[in-house]
């Protein structure tokens, strides 16, 4: 083995350029891997930090007469299917032990009017501002404020203000009460505003569409004007407003309407609930929720008739949803917790299911998956080329040593000693210039990483996994790395070993 | 006994469209510790006939048995093994490791043997060196020696395994006159005393004096022999 060893090393240093060859295109392979591997490691966390944790969980539950998954980012398509029955999903998750939260919401695409009644579309996302919050923790204030506990109203998006000023209203919307923030100026805005022909408005009138394709106008009172802490291009669309509101304009069941009508609904929700749950919940149980839902209402009703814009107290969650958004105990299996989850939905016949954050994305976590395969198809190719390059060296190189290496086969040395000595000398290449790839690369990614580079650039953002370039490096990569050196090492011998053990001692003699 | 035993070999090389007969039927045995010298002409088939034996190279037809075992039935590892443990080779030009320094060339065939420690295996080598006389030279590299000096070093190298059988092939043909001498007495003395058996092959009728045996070759047969 030593011999072996001692040849192919001094072999390596007889051919000197050969091996500088070799060893630059294995640092370069290796570093490129490792800042590659390094990428896609920030992407991947930074797609998780950013997404999940900040805008979907990890599971969202939609209705199971949902056609398309990507409910998300639905564009102009069908309006989301409608979940109807909350509480009893509620009282479901409540119970299982992998799910550590989760917020219910609804989302549509309304018509935003200008004064001239002509529409133009915008997101809304109807929250409970404070659960939201406090799942999410994404918001942040540029212009008004946050909502109050139970308050009603919209929070605008930076984004939204933007495009709905210059594709729709032609004015620009800031919260009652406040002044103008020049700072927060679009381009156009700006412009209008130096020309003194800045219009501003404080309110906006928003039409939804309910099934029955009755429009419903509401006219939200402008609580704040936000952004997202994260990945805003992406969902800075999203204007928030508050659940009940969101309600009214699609025309879904509020829990107002619910409280109202609760003696008329209660004989049909309670039929419906013994159906359902009796294998779950005791009759007990189910007299205890339903009674404290009873009083809730009840007691609540006349104070919030008069009162519309404030909400407490009302459970909300008696009213229409499309969409609950999940995140799981740290540590679950997504695609476990997703099977596992779906077969509880369904035993307890909720007409939910149970789909991944990414599948509830659709394009824009395709869109991911795609720069994740470009840049490991990137890698890939670094990859093959560097195996190209040096299994010719090597062929080469055995070629050029044919008197040599006939002669080691003449004197008795086997077709293995012949092999192990090729590939030892690529081994010894692999380790010393691709580990010093390995660790260049660890620390490029390391001063990348604190650099703190941001982007605004939506494509960049995707690759970035955000709006921060935070690469970084696991202990699984590193091990990653290391085995895709060795298979470059491998592979890229193997021709070369055939051709120098296929050298005959004859070869030796016939070429003096 | 013989160590050797060629049956009716043959070997046509294919050159072009032609074919060229380098042996055309050799029926040869050598016996055990003899010092044989092969002699003709350039393209005669002298180095042909050292290939065929020294299991380098595989006849077209006939017969080739080393110590009683015919050698076309042996594998490629078998035969690899026979060359290392019973042959030793000196090639008609100078065939060492480049990389390698003298000794270490030396040692090369005892430490694909794996059978010998490192003292051992350095101990021998060093006192071979000596008997070529490059005992002041272990550390140079082959680049760094003259022609006689690698060819005693590919003699030392050969003798190192203390196989059966050594080849050379024009052993002298590179050096000078004296050189030449000297590296000829070696292997007589060997021959005497380990009983080694020796065949090489020369054009140079000077150097018959130093064989037991002669045999003739022209145009691939045998053309007489001669013992003195
Ligand atoms: N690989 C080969 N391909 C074709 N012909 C070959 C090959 N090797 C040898 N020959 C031919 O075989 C014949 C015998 O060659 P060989 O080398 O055995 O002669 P030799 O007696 O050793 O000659 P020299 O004294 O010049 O070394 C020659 O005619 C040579 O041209
Ligand atoms: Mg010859």
């Amino acid at each position: 083995m030593k011999l072996i060893f001692t040849i192919a090393l001094r072999n390596l240093f007889r051919h000197k350029g050969k091996s500088l060859v070799i060893g630059i295109i294995l640092f370069l392979g290796a570093f490129i891997m490792t800042i590659g591997n390094g990428i896609i490691t920030g992407l991947n966390s930074g797609l998780q930090e950013n997404i999940v944790n900040k805008f979907t969980g990890d599971i969202v539950l939609i209705s199971e007469k949902q056609e398309s998954n990507a409910v998300i980012i639905s564009m102009m398509g069908k309006p989301i299917e409608m979940i109807n029955n909350y509480t009893l999903i509620k009282k479901l998750l409540q119970g299982l032990p992998y799910i550590d939260k989760y917020i219910p919401l609804a989302q549509g695409t309304a018509m935003l009017l200008n004064e001239d009644g002509e529409p133009d579309f915008n997101f809304l996302l109807g929250v409970n501002f404070e659960e939201y919050q406090k799942m999410f923790g994404n918001l942040k204030v540029i212009e008004g404020r946050l909502p109050k506990v139970g308050e009603r109203g919209l929070l605008l998006t930076d984004m939204n203000r933007k495009t709905n000023y210059e594709y729709l209203l032609n004015a620009w919307v800031i919260p009652p009460n406040t002044k103008v923030v020049t700072s927060n100026f679009s381009q156009e805005a700006k412009l209008s505003f130096e020309q003194h022909k800045l219009k501003i408005i404080d309110s906006m009138i928003f039409m939804g569409m309910n099934e029955k394709n009755s429009a419903l106008d509401i006219k939200p009172s402008i609580i704040g004007v936000i952004k997202f802490k994260a990945l805003n291009s992406f969902f800075g669309y999203l204007n928030l407003i508050d659940i009940e509101s969101f309600r009214e304009c699609f025309g879904y069941v509020t829990a107002q309407d619910s409280a109202s009508s609760l003696d008329k609904d209660k004989s049909k929700l309670l039929a419906m609930e013994s159906e359902n749950l009796d294998d779950l919940f005791s009759d007990k149980q189910l007299f205890v929720q339903e009674k404290v839902n009873q009083n809730d209402y009840s007691l609540n009703n006349l104070q919030t008739k008069l009162e519309k814009k404030v909400t407490t107290n009302i459970n909300l969650d008696n009213g229409t949803y499309n969409q609950v958004y999940i995140k799981l105990k740290p540590g679950t299996k997504l695609d476990n917790a997703v099977k596992k989850l779906n077969i509880s939905l369904k035993k307890n016949n909720l007409g939910v299911k149970a789909i991944t954050w990414k599948q509830a994305l659709g394009e824009m976590a395709d869109m991911a998956t795609v720069i994740k395969v470009a840049l490991f198809v990137f890698v890939m190719f670094i990859f093959f080329v560097a195996i190209i390059i040096i299994m010719n060296t090597l062929s080469m190189a055995a070629l050029e040593r044919i008197p040599e290496i006939g002669m080691m086969r003449a004197i008795g040395a086997r077709k293995s000693f012949v092999a192990l000595m090729f590939f030892y000398e690529t081994l010894f290449m692999s380790l010393v210039f691709g580990g010093a790839g390995i660790v260049v690369g660890a620390i490029v990614i390391k001063i990348l990483s604190l650099m703190n580079i941001t982007t605004t650039n939506e494509m960049i953002q995707l690759v970035f996994g955000g709006d921060k370039f935070h690469p970084f490096l696991t202990v699984m990569d590193f091990v990653l790395c290391a085995i895709q050196l060795l298979i470059v090492t491998v592979i890229a011998t193997i021709y070369p070993i055939l051709v120098a053990s296929r050298i005959k001692p004859l070869d030796a003699i016939n070429r003096d | 006994m013989n160590i050797i035993e060629l049956n009716n070999v043959t070997k046509n090389y294919p050159l072009g469209n032609t074919t060229v007969h380098a042996l055309r039927g050799i029926d040869l045995n050598i016996s055990k510790g003899d010092l044989v010298s092969i002699i003709g002409p350039s393209g005669s088939g002298k180095t042909t006939l050292l290939n065929i034996i020294g299991c380098i190279d595989t006849p077209t037809s006939g017969s080739v048995k080393i110590e009683q075992q015919d050698i076309s039935t042996l594998s490629d590892k078998k035969t690899t093994d026979l060359r290392l443990f019973k042959i030793g080779f000196i090639f008609q030009t100078f065939n060492l490791i480049p990389v390698l320094n003298v000794l270490e060339n030396v040692e090369f065939p005892l430490l694909l043997m794996k059978k010998h420690s490192k003292d051992e295996i350095r101990n021998k080598s060093i006192k071979l060196l000596s008997e070529v006389g490059l005992q002041d030279h272990i550390n140079h590299k082959p680049a760094e020696l003259s022609g006689g000096q690698r060819q005693r070093v590919a003699i030392a190298r050969a003798l190192i395994t203390e196989p059966s059988i050594i080849l050379a092939d024009e052993p002298t043909a590179n050096l000078d006159s004296k050189t030449g001498e000297q590296i000829l007495n070696i292997m007589k003395e060997i021959n005497s005393k380990e009983h080694t058996t020796f065949i090489f092959s020369t054009h140079d009728h000077d150097v018959l004096k130093y064989a037991k045996r002669i045999i003739k070759i022209k145009d691939g047969v045998i053309d007489g022999e001669e013992n003195q």
